[in-house]
């Protein structure tokens, strides 16, 4: 039986080393991605119509073209919302695909996010933009709420006194990624896990949040290959098949500070992905085989566990106890270590990871052939992938 | 030697020749200057004619206009040699004084000065200096009264002026400013106002904050109408932020999610107020915060909390204030002397500000004695601006009292401090 799916597959997967400081420019490192993916999929440059990105990449699609040599692009876009737009990337490549407005779509993210632009820092100019988010910032970075972190800890903390979460709990997500990532070569921390004393005696950033709750600041780039199923089949690499691709935001949604809905303890943009996936990959959150959660901090870990239904409201801390989200548990989360292990490019090495998962190449291959699970950025409007 | 050297053995050889010898205040605590400083600090205040305002005490034994520093002063020696090495301009940081007891009209005083620590060199928002802090006893025929440590920074002035940050970067003092739109401009009259507003659909009558342009609830537009919110609510949720550095802020911060009780959340800083004071369901009263031209809405804990005291800073308040404490430094009196040393303008002095934070404590509990002041200065607060004094009861123990207060003016915090009280049966 053919699985449901949107008609298009991931063919290709590429990257560059991940580092703090790449010693070259975000458009190199976009090339090199994308030129990685291309070799990984047996195509060329001339094969690509279409090219996809962020909203917040610093490299245009023609630009990328132009270093690649791409003859024409018939599909362009950029997707908002920060991290959010990693698995709509994909989701946007293959509506390309399945409209024949394009045959072959890279999506990619380059950043060097550790040497140049730093996310965590206080961006003081977000309040001057004369745009929403302009706006929206003036209700939350002069009053001191002006970091991600920041912002995920005022959900956290309300959270936690609903659900009786704790510090640990948390931890226990990051415990599990960099187990993950301790065997993982490619990763940062790559032979360096913590434990759960270790994160207990980090320091705090935003509290609830310590220093080892707030993912790691990288430089590098990730580029995926998306293709039509017909297209896919002629590929040396067992294609990834996109089950389902959806995006989400949710009632009276604000990027990262959604304080003034009823209750504080979700993610219902997340819940409005999921629900779509499901659906439209006729599959649960039982056939899961594997699920790449968006880690940027820990905390939205746990409430993308409840939003997805992997378990009940502020059961998550209940969910992950004893390492069953590690390797071997009932659902392994970020085999690859997530982005605080492996590395944070925006979401998008944790697409590349379920693909190898699909293909059987990661390094910390989960067992079987159930369908894998990606979601994008969480506390902003987002997406969500299940290949298979 | 180094200059580094030099400094630092002369900074060992001072504080190891002990206290100074006793420098007797030029008149006794009298009336007429008691009279002055409380006419200008604290002007709605009682004036009790037998004792002094605590906070006074380093002002019996200033130097004067001609006045010249003791040959054993150590704070003079050091700054003598701080000028010599190139650290020519000082900023005061703390003041911590304790008072033993109260003083009356006619004590002759006197004072010793030790010096306590040289810490350098430093590199500072204002520029690389030495960090002195000396020791000061006063002694009322021969009983110690008062105690103060005194802290200042003797720093080097940038030779250039410093390059514009580009746009994206926080500087590190001018706070971030929320952008005004039609949609949104209600509101910020209202802080400006010393209102809380919440936008009302003038069709549904739907509160709602954030505002916006047209009702979610009912798709009238909006109308620029809103209720004044009673400035009350709970603490829904709160984050305390420890970094990275966040512009015109001191670090750790708390902020807060506010659940109103008219039914909408705002988020507000809850300045001076310590991480341990705060919990979900908190009673929370608003109150209004400057940052640059605007006013930001903030949270206090309701209960133990002073009544704001807002001092319009003129150049009159800056320089009358500054005689009266008999500080004659130009920076407090002459403008163009405060420019040429970098100041935007004449700004107030240390002495004063201990004396608006004494006497805001004492003006909110007039019948506790006042046992010490500790304050450490931020921002300065220049003649043109105003300064917003708010206070919290941080720490109660039997008799005794820790009021938190802090000073906030168009640049971010002036001062922060405690002060002690005992309360009397």
């Amino acid at each position: 039986m053919t699985p449901p799916g949107v008609g298009a597959a991931i063919v290709g997967i590429g990257a560059t080393e991940f580092s703090k400081d790449s010693g070259r420019s975000e458009l190199r490192l976009a090339a090199e991605a994308v030129r990685a993916a291309l070799d990984d999929a047996a195509l060329t440059p001339a094969d690509v119509d279409g090219l996809v990105t962020f909203t917040m990449d610093s490299n245009a699609e023609i630009a990328v073209a132009r270093e690649l040599g791409v003859p024409g692009l018939s599909f362009f876009g950029q997707v908002g919302y920060g991290g959010g737009a990693a698995c709509a990337t994909v989701q946007h490549a293959a509506m390309a695909v399945a409209t024949g407005a394009a045959s072959t779509v890279v999506c990619y993210r380059a950043l060097n996010e550790r040497s140049g632009r730093r996310f965590g820092r206080v961006a003081a100019g977000a309040t001057a933009m004369p745009t929403t988010s302009g706006v929206d910032n003036g209700w939350h970075y002069p009053m001191g709420i002006a970091t991600p972190a920041a912002t995920v800890a005022m959900v956290a903390r309300r959270y936690m006194h609903c659900f009786g979460a704790t510090s640990a709990d948390f931890g226990r997500v990051t415990v599990a990624d960099r187990r993950h990532a301790a065997t993982n070569p490619h990763a940062w921390f790559y032979q360096r896990p913590v434990t759960l004393a270790e994160h207990q005696g980090s320091r705090w950033i935003a509290e609830p949040l310590r220093l080892l709750d707030c993912c790691q600041e990288s430089d590098g780039a990730v580029a995926v290959v998306v293709t039509s199923l017909d297209r896919a089949r002629d590929r040396p690499h067992l294609p990834a098949v996109i089950s389902a691709a959806a995006q989400g935001a949710g009632p009276d949604q604000f990027t990262m500070t959604s304080y003034y809905r009823d209750e504080l303890t979700g993610l219902p943009e997340m819940g409005l992905v999921g629900g779509q996936l499901w659906r439209r990959a006729g599959i649960g959150p039982a056939d899961v085989r594997t699920a790449v959660l968006y880690d940027h901090f820990t905390p939205y870990v746990l409430i993308q566990l409840e939003e997805l239904g992997f378990c009940g409201r502020g059961e998550a801390r209940d969910f992950i106890a004893g390492g069953a989200i590690e390797l071997g548990g009932r659902l392994p989360v970020n085999p690859h270590g997530g982005q605080l292990g492996e590395a944070y490019i925006h979401g998008m090495n944790g697409i590349a990871e379920a693909v190898r998962q699909v293909r059987g190449t990661s390094v910390n291959q989960v067992p079987g052939d159930g369908p894998v699970l990606v979601t994008a950025g969480t506390g902003v409007p987002t997406s969500g992938l299940i290949l298979r | 030697m180094s200059s580094e050297e030099v400094i630092r053995a002369a900074a060992a050889r001072l504080a190891a020749s002990g206290d100074s010898r006793p420098r007797a205040a030029r008149d006794p605590v009298n009336l007429p200057m008691i009279r002055n400083w409380i006419e200008v600090i604290d002007p709605n205040g009682r004036d009790d004619r037998d004792t002094a305002p605590p906070a006074m005490i380093q002002v019996w034994t200033m130097p004067g206009l001609h006045g010249i520093r003791a040959g054993d002063d150590p704070l003079g020696q050091m700054s003598q040699l701080l000028d010599e090495a190139g650290y020519t301009s000082v900023v005061a940081t703390n003041c911590d004084q304790a008072y033993h007891r109260y003083l009356r009209t006619g004590e002759q005083l006197s004072v010793r000065a030790g010096l306590l620590d040289v810490t350098g060199p430093k590199r500072t928002a204002l520029g690389e200096g030495w960090f002195v802090t000396t020791r000061s006893t006063w002694f009322s025929d021969g009983e110690p009264v008062a105690t103060m440590d005194f802290r200042i920074l003797k720093f080097r002035p940038p030779q250039e002026i410093p390059t514009q940050e580009p746009p994206t970067h926080a500087s590190p003092t001018s706070p971030m400013l929320p952008l005004v739109t039609p949609d949104t401009a209600f509101f910020w009259e209202g802080t400006a106002a010393g209102e809380l507003r919440i936008q009302r659909c003038a069709k549904c009558g739907v509160l709602r904050h954030p505002p916006g342009p047209m009702c979610p609830a009912c798709g009238e537009a909006s109308d620029g109408g809103y209720a004044v919110a009673a400035g009350t609510g709970e603490v829904f949720s709160y984050v305390v932020h420890h970094h990275p550095p966040v512009p015109g802020k001191r670090l750790p911060m708390v902020v807060a999610l506010v659940q109103l009780p008219e039914g909408v959340r705002i988020l507000g800083e809850m300045p001076g107020v310590r991480p341990d004071q705060v919990r979900i369901g908190l009673p929370v009263r608003v109150t209004f915060t400057r940052a640059g031209d605007m006013s930001l809405p903030s949270w206090q804990p309701a209960e133990g909390a002073l009544p704001d005291r807002v001092i319009d800073v003129t150049p009159t308040f800056v320089i009358a204030s500054a005689l009266a404490t008999r500080d004659f430094q130009d920076v407090h009196h002459d403008r163009d002397r405060a420019v040429a040393r970098g100041a935007r303008d004449i700004f107030v002095n240390i002495l004063t500000t201990t004396g608006l934070v004494q006497r805001y404590v004492s003006a909110w509990a007039p019948d506790a004695v006042i046992r010490a002041v500790s304050i450490r200065l931020g921002v300065p607060c220049h003649a043109g601006d105003t300064l917003t004094l708010s206070g919290q009861v941080a720490a109660a123990d039997g008799d005794e009292q820790v009021v938190a207060v802090t000073g906030r003016c168009g640049l971010g915090d002036h001062v922060t401090g405690t002060v002690r009280i005992e309360r009397s049966r």
